[in-house]
């Protein structure tokens, strides 16, 4: 069965690289927009990974990551913070609520593949 | 574990790059508000690099060096105040992320110009504008020209220039990478002390430009070059303005 990744960050374009690095894994890689779109999501989904962004309109990723938390259904998702975010108060607030890793932008592909793979099972596709 | 320990103990676990040791003691001092001029002179002057910038911001009209008026770091800071170290010390994470990015997500190598050596740009460009609020206050101004904008957002989008027209895509690239570059230094002046917000990133194409430093504001333009690229920057900062 394939991995499903939860991608919350409000800018199309990093939800666009980060469809296009599980691309090559056996991978189902779901998006939204902002936090509240992401909880819901989550809630939809139920992924196994999720990947977030902190400063998002609506919601940002420090007040969906504290509800994720609380919920029950939801609390035992692992998260990575995608972020150009990493000053001290922030980490340290985001790493209390719980999460696995923190990837801090810009960021390499292959780097949020490593940070991916020691959580959750990335199995190549076949070759077409 | 006090707070400092436990985020070393992150910052390592994470594995996040040291920040840069000359930007986050200026800001420090700044943030203090009570700090020596001597001891940010001290700081400044160990750093060629700063030190150059500084002396091109507090002469803001000189064509070159030949035609400083104000010569040493010291005077520098006893005319233009803390605006100017504050504005330098942010530009530092600013210029450092953007080189960053553009290695790490294009391949390619920014090299960072003397602005006024480096053709402006005319007609309608690519605007992109974050403001920061709270015990700083500010914007940034990143500007490319429309074509810069298309083959970089290719680049990163993995697309071919020609065939990307949908400006909103060209707009959405030019805005991640400002918010990164703003992310980046936003951590650095909360780190200091300096607490603030960021607006969300404003993107337009525009054909009239001019950033210039409010009362009491200080003001520096950055230009970097790779290839065809060309990127120009600007930061505008008032320390204790804010909240």
């Amino acid at each position: 069965m394939a991995t499903k990744i939860l991608s919350v960050d409000d800018s199309r374009t990093i939800r666009m690289i980060v469809g296009r690095t599980f691309k090559p894994y056996e991978c189902q890689v779901c998006e939204a927009g902002n936090g509240e779109e992401g909880l819901a999501a989550a809630a939809r989904e139920k992924p196994d990974l999720i990947i977030l962004d902190v400063t998002m309109p609506v919601m940002d990723g420090v007040t969906m990551l504290s509800k994720l938390k609380e919920d029950p259904e939801l609390k035992t998702i692992p998260v990575i913070m995608l972020t150009a975010e990493s000053g001290r108060e922030n980490v340290l607030q985001i790493a209390k609520l719980g999460v696995r890793d923190y990837l801090v932008k810009p960021f390499k592909e292959d780097q949020l593949i490593e940070k991916a793979g020691r959580i959750v099972p990335l199995a190549k596709r076949p070759a077409a | 574990m006090n707070d400092g320990a436990n985020y070393q103990e992150l910052s390592r676990r994470y594995g996040f790059a040291p920040k840069p040791e000359s930007a986050s003691r200026l800001t420090q001092l700044v943030a203090r508000q009570d700090a020596d001029l001597d001891e940010i002179a001290k700081v400044i002057d160990k750093d060629p690099s700063l030190r150059a910038r500084l002396l091109r911001v507090a002469n803001p009209d000189a064509e070159n060096e030949a035609e400083y008026a104000i010569e040493t770091v010291e005077d520098a800071l006893m005319r233009n105040g803390m605006g100017c170290v504050l504005v330098l010390a942010m530009s530092t994470p600013l210029s450092q992320a953007l080189v960053k990015t553009f290695q790490t997500m294009l391949s390619l190598k920014l090299e960072s110009v003397d602005p006024r050596a480096v053709t402006p740009l005319t007609g309608e460009h690519l605007l992109c504008t974050i403001g920061f609020s709270g015990k700083v206050v500010g914007h940034v101004f990143l500007r490319m020209s429309i074509d810069a904008g298309r083959s970089i957002a290719a680049g990163i989008i993995g697309a071919n220039a020609e065939e990307l027209n949908d400006p909103n895509e060209i707009r959405d690239v030019a805005g991640e990478l400002l918010n990164i570059m703003t992310g980046n230094f936003k951590s650095n002046l909360c780190d200091a002390g300096l607490e603030c917000k960021l607006s969300p990133p404003d993107v337009r194409s525009t054909g009239d430009f001019s950033a210039s430093a409010s009362r009491g504001s200080s003001i520096e333009h950055m230009a970097f070059r790779s290839g065809g690229i060309q990127l120009f920057v600007d930061v505008t900062a008032n320390p204790w303005s804010g909240d």
